[in-house]
């Protein structure tokens, strides 16, 4: 991997998030209203409301509006919460590991199940197997997160018992170490598998036209041919049919960051999401704002991370 | 087109759409009462007189379906389209101007692509209120850059620029090689994407109703299952209808985009292949 | 006889009679456990006094405690003060605070803590007491360490009702003097007086409270802790109850009471107490500057249409009352019986619109002909605002009001933005308010209904109702100590605003509290709901 691509893959990022901060700051400038307010919010008194507008520079020309912005966000100051009077940078840091938890964990979870199920619909491709998977990988995705959460939390949580229904911990326990580890895993065992059930279906397909893509390619039927067994062809196969799943999976942070937001709100988990519902309920502008920029920024990194990973994977693929 | 009819897939995707979006246009004729009025006992089960049962405000679920799916594939439609006029324009543009001009327009469409929909749906809703057509606006303006790049590409590969110009000899302007020669090319691929977009909006739509940012005056799939949320545990009618008319409605499009994408692909192995 | 007579004689003859009372009555209440509360939002910070947040209140009120506490009837109890006299026909209150409390950091509570907190905190951030005692307050006195005074510019009174935890949570001088209340990190990590003691703040997760130890009740609290856990899906509450993971809920869904209630393994509790505001009617405000809404005939024609037992039954799920009064029945001393109100009587709401020049000319809706200050031909249109979570109510207007010719477009809009829209533009024809009433009348009626109370603050005067001897007899009454002599002066307010329809009070709407049948000991109807409260393991 040259040098000069890695510097022209960064230099992809910059206009992205160049225009990721117009995006934020048109959608500021268009609301109705005083920007100030959506800023500082209805229970500021005169004193906030001026400086709101003096730290945003919000009487100076509308360029240099948007300069300002640019630099405290890229400072890393992603505004102040008027609800909660502090820095959104800091509440968003207050919650995302719990989030960064979940999302992890169905990623691995449905990147997993995805790869194993998109495999095997490929082997039996056209027959009931395939369709059967590929059915139900889909039924996962198209049914709502929230609406499958709370079927699971109703059935597999209250109906069973096995599960705990809210929460990242058991509110009685105070334990430390590996009990306090068990503990959030298994409280993170539903929340994780309803996120990954609802994300799975791309992998699987992503996966299954892979495998079937090399499958048909001559490499393979020349490995046939020569009588290597199936399953050191279908490992083959998967080898080039893994390197699109890499791809996409900055896309997928994008949807699971979504995902994770419903899914959190049923089961009371304590990341973005409910930080997301409360801002939403009290119009905390500067939150929304950032919770925006932060995904937007994520799904930035991980495509420039797998876009690396990706070139480093096959050396075949040059973007000249 | 015939070809997707003849996998099971496409077969059902296509025949489930198209049902659908009967259902949904003739909703007005079909459904059995006014989705808003109380017609029945709040919170009775599925029943003879209610074919899916009522409410907690007594409103027929049936005819409260039946007027959301055809509220939430109006609004798949307007996105759609609204999505496929720009992704048309600029991939078109991105294709035959070439240069300077494909980069510009290119690191425009990455960074759209990368913008999370959702959260952005979130705070236009917060800032101008809810309603319907800022959902459609905003994610109709979010979702074009994956038909750009459809476009673009099948542009492109229409290298030979012998051909346009003989084209423009002949007097056809660009825009008429566009519409004749790009679009039609262009048009499998995109109709995958579209088909994917059109189900995603759904999701999107009803996400936004689940954490209340829905337009309540638009009797949507989001709008019914979220407020059925309180009413799970007594009305299971409430939740499972319209969940199920989501999940039906999304598997339909990407079923039928599937099988579309099935198609477009040149090294899918023929039937009877041995495995 | 005189070996019965020595101490441990009497001592073995008192236990021994003791015994049977004890046998077969309530054990002692179990010590120690942990209770797990739900609650519905991550409140932000713990400090009380800068707010009225429910959030807030409900997590922290527990933390500390008010000059003086309330009982099941509403009435005034010794808490930090342990007695107190009235005097000047209610210009002066004398407080006689108790020797005995400390601080959670062990510092000696004293009377410069609650003249603090009333002048430096609760008098420029808390909406209620700002609003009610601040034009009425003159000083506020502390001869010495024990003694505080409140003087008065005239008899005020409702003070006695204003000081438990939820209107006027006393904070300690010695964290917060010289610094911003609403920025000081004690918000976040507080020193209170209350029953139970700060222990951790998990961000968006949960609250930890410990017992406190010198708690200066006796004998209480009995929790070793509580654990306030954010849980915002109300359904996911219940979930957690059903499932045990949760002891205690703050209000429980319609839905779902009547399944909890004939569930051996919780009980139920309504109040109208809340952290937020407590005594709360929906009421439907009329704007009377709009034309449509001048003529009385026509707000009494609306007031007729609508079925209050339908929005009871279908909004509420029966949890409630009908508003038989515009004070609520929770203040029974000044809720007016007997008035007449308008009943649910569709034909007089259509005889009163026709009388009132609006006619039904084929059309769904009703247009005007010959009605003052509205054009021939305009149609009877009104729109109404609502909180999102109260378009339940704006179906049902739609739906009562359209069956009698009027149209009405709901327009639901976020707190943040109805506010302004009401209070400060005056921009709408009708909507609905969730009016608390609190503790007195003086605190959360009088807002509504004073002359002086219109203009941009939220929740104040939202009609522009201005009726001069309404606000003479509201002045009286915030002035007249004898309490059956202010139940006549608001009688007489009832009285004419029922006449006058400013307001259509809809419905009582109390909340039903329910908790684990292992656990006992509760308070509903106060923010101290959990200082003698004992779970059995």
């Amino acid at each position: 991997m040259s040098p000069r691509y890695l510097l022209r893959r960064l230099a992809h990022v910059v206009p992205a998030v160049a225009g990721i901060l117009v995006v934020a700051f048109v959608v500021i400038q268009a609301a109705p209203g005083d920007p100030v307010l959506a800023l500082a919010g209805q229970h500021g008194d005169a004193a906030y409301h001026a400086f709101i507008r003096q730290k945003f520079g919000l009487d100076r020309p509308v360029f240099e509006q948007l300069f300002v912005y640019a630099g405290n966000v890229i400072r890393g100051d992603l505004g102040h919460s008027w609800v909660h009077g502090r820095p959104v940078a800091s509440l968003v840091a207050e919650r995302l590991p719990a989030t960064l938890l979940l999302m992890t964990s169905a990623l691995v979870l449905s990147s997993l199940a995805g790869v194993l199920l998109g495999v095997a619909a490929a082997r039996r491709a056209d027959r009931p197997t395939d369709l059967g998977v590929r059915l139900a990988a889909l039924l996962g995705y198209a049914t709502p997160s929230f609406w499958l959460a709370q079927l699971a939390a109703l059935t597999l949580a209250l109906g069973t018992g096995l599960f705990p229904v809210q929460g990242i911990s058991d509110a009685r326990g105070a334990w430390t170490g590996w009990r306090h580890a068990l503990d959030v895993l298994h409280h993170l065992a539903l929340p994780a598998l309803v996120l990954a059930a609802n994300e799975l279906a791309l992998t699987a397909r992503l996966v299954r036209a892979g495998v079937v893509d090399a499958l048909g390619a001559e490499y393979i039927r020349t490995a046939r041919a020569k009588g290597l067994p199936e399953r050191a062809v279908v490992r083959h196969a998967l080898r080039n049919a893994l390197l699109p799943v890499v791809t996409v999976i900055g896309g997928r942070v994008g949807m699971l960051f979504t995902g994770a937001v419903l899914v959190e709100t049923v089961f009371a988990w304590p990341g973005l999401g409910q930080l997301l519902l409360s801002s939403v309920q009290t119009r905390d502008t500067p939150v929304l704002l950032g919770l925006f920029l932060l995904v937007s920024g994520a799904v930035v990194v991980t495509n420039l991370l797998t876009d690396m990973a990706y070139a480093w994977l096959d050396p075949r693929i040059r973007y000249e | 087109m015939s070809e997707v009819l003849r996998t099971p897939a496409g077969l059902a995707g296509a025949a489930l759409t198209v049902a659908l979006g009967l259902l949904a246009a003739l909703a007005p004729v079909l459904a059995p009462a006014d989705p808003f009025a109380s017609v029945g006992a709040p919170l009775t089960p599925p029943s003879r007189s209610h074919a899916l049962g009522t409410d907690d405000l007594g409103r027929d679920v049936y005819s409260g379906i039946l007027h959301g799916t055809r509220t939430s594939l109006v609004v798949a439609l307007g996105v759609v389209a609204i999505a496929a006029t720009l992704g048309v324009f600029v991939g078109a543009v991105a294709g035959f101007r070439g240069g300077s001009v494909d980069e510009v327009l290119m690191r425009g469409t990455e960074a759209v692509q990368i913008m999370p929909r959702f959260f952005l749906a979130v705070i236009v809703v917060a800032l101008f209120g809810p309603g319907l057509d800022r959902v459609v606006l905003v994610l109709g303006f979010t979702t074009w850059p994956a038909i750009a790049r459809v476009v673009r590409a099948e542009t492109l590969s229409l290298a030979r620029r012998e051909f346009v110009d003989a084209a423009h000899a002949l007097g056809a302007t660009t825009g008429r090689v566009v519409v004749r020669h790009v679009l039609p090319n262009a048009l499998p691929t995109a109709l995958v994407v579209i088909s994917l977009n059109a189900a995603s909006v759904i999701l999107l739509e009803a996400g936004l109703g689940f954490i209340g940012l829905g337009d309540p005056r638009a009797m949507s799939l989001g709008y019914l299952a979220s407020n059925a949320q309180r009413f799970l545990r007594v009305a299971w009618w409430m939740a499972v209808f319209p969940g199920a008319a989501i999940a039906l409605a999304v598997l339909a499009l990407n079923l039928l985009g599937d099988a579309l994408g099935d198609l477009a692909n040149p090294r899918r192995p023929s039937r009877g292949r041995p495995a | 006889m005189t070996r019965l007579l020595r101490p441990t004689a009497l001592l073995n003859l008192a236990l021994l009679l003791a015994i049977p009372a004890t046998v077969g009555a309530q054990t002692a209440p179990a010590r120690g456990g942990t209770l797990v509360v739900a609650i519905s939002a991550d409140p932000g910070h713990l400090n009380p006094a800068i707010t009225t947040s429910g959030a807030t209140h409900a997590a922290a009120e527990l933390l500390y405690n008010g000059l003086l506490g309330r009982d099941e009837r509403g009435d005034p109890t010794p808490e930090l003060a342990e007695s107190w006299t009235i005097e000047q026909n209610g210009a002066l209150y004398r407080f006689r605070l108790r020797p005995d409390v400390r601080w959670h950091d062990g510092t000696p509570f004293t009377s410069s803590d609650v003249k603090f907190t009333f002048e430096d905190v609760l008098l420029k951030l808390h909406a209620r007491t700002r609003a009610s005692m601040s034009g009425a307050l003159a000083g506020i006195d502390t001869p010495d360490d024990r003694t505080v005074v409140f003087r008065f510019k005239q008899p005020y009174a409702p003070l006695l009702l204003q000081l438990d935890a939820t209107e006027a949570p006393i904070i300690p001088r010695h964290v917060y003097q010289g610094s911003d209340p609403q920025t000081n990190p004690a918000n976040l990590q507080p020193v209170g007086t209350g029953p139970f003691r700060f222990a951790a703040y998990r961000k968006g997760a949960e609250i930890r409270l410990a017992r406190n130890p010198t708690y200066f009740k006796p004998g209480l609290p009995h929790l070793d802790a509580i654990v306030m856990r954010v849980i915002p899906a109300a359904g996911t509450q219940v979930l957690a109850l059903e499932n045990g993971e949760v002891d205690f809920l703050w209000a429980v869904p319609g839905p779902d009471q009547s399944r909890l209630r004939t569930d051996a393994r919780f009980r139920l509790a309504q109040t109208s107490y809340h952290p937020g505001g407590s005594n709360c009617i929906m009421t439907v405000g009329f704007n009377l500057q709009r034309p449509l809404l001048k003529d009385v005939r026509v707000r009494r024609a609306i007031a007729h249409a609508l079925d209050r037992e339908a929005f009871l039954r279908q909004v509420l799920f029966g949890e409630g009352r009908v508003a038989a009064a515009p004070i609520s029945s929770e203040l029974a001393w000044a809720h007016a019986a007997g008035l007449a109100m308008p009943a649910f009587d569709r034909a007089e709401a259509e005889r009163l619109l026709d009388a009132a020049g609006w006619k039904k000319e084929g059309e769904a809706t009703r247009v005007a002909r010959g009605v003052a200050g509205v054009a021939d031909g305009t149609r009877l249109a009104i729109d109404f605002l609502h909180f999102p979570a109260f378009s339940k109510y704006g179906e049902l207007m739609r739906q009562h009001l359209g069956a009698v010719g009027i149209d009405v477009t709901p327009r639901p809009l976020e707190p943040a933005v109805f506010a302004p829209t009401v209070f400060k533009d005056r921009n709408f024809d009708t909507n609905v308010i969730s009016y608390c009433n609190g503790p007195d009348p003086e605190i959360g009626v009088r807002r509504m209904y004073h002359s002086s109370q219109i203009g941009p603050a939220p929740f104040t005067n939202a009609a522009a109702y201005r009726h001069d001897r309404v606000d003479a007899l509201f002045d009286e009454a915030g002035r007249t100590v004898a309490r059956d002599r202010r139940s006549a002066l608001y009688r007489q307010i009832q009285e004419i605003v029922v006449q006058d329809l400013p307001y259509f009070w809809l419905v009582e709407t109390p909340t039903t509290r329910a908790w684990a049948a292992r656990c006992g000991g509760f308070r509903p109807w106060t923010g101290l709901f959990a200082e003698a409260a004992s779970c059995k393991p």
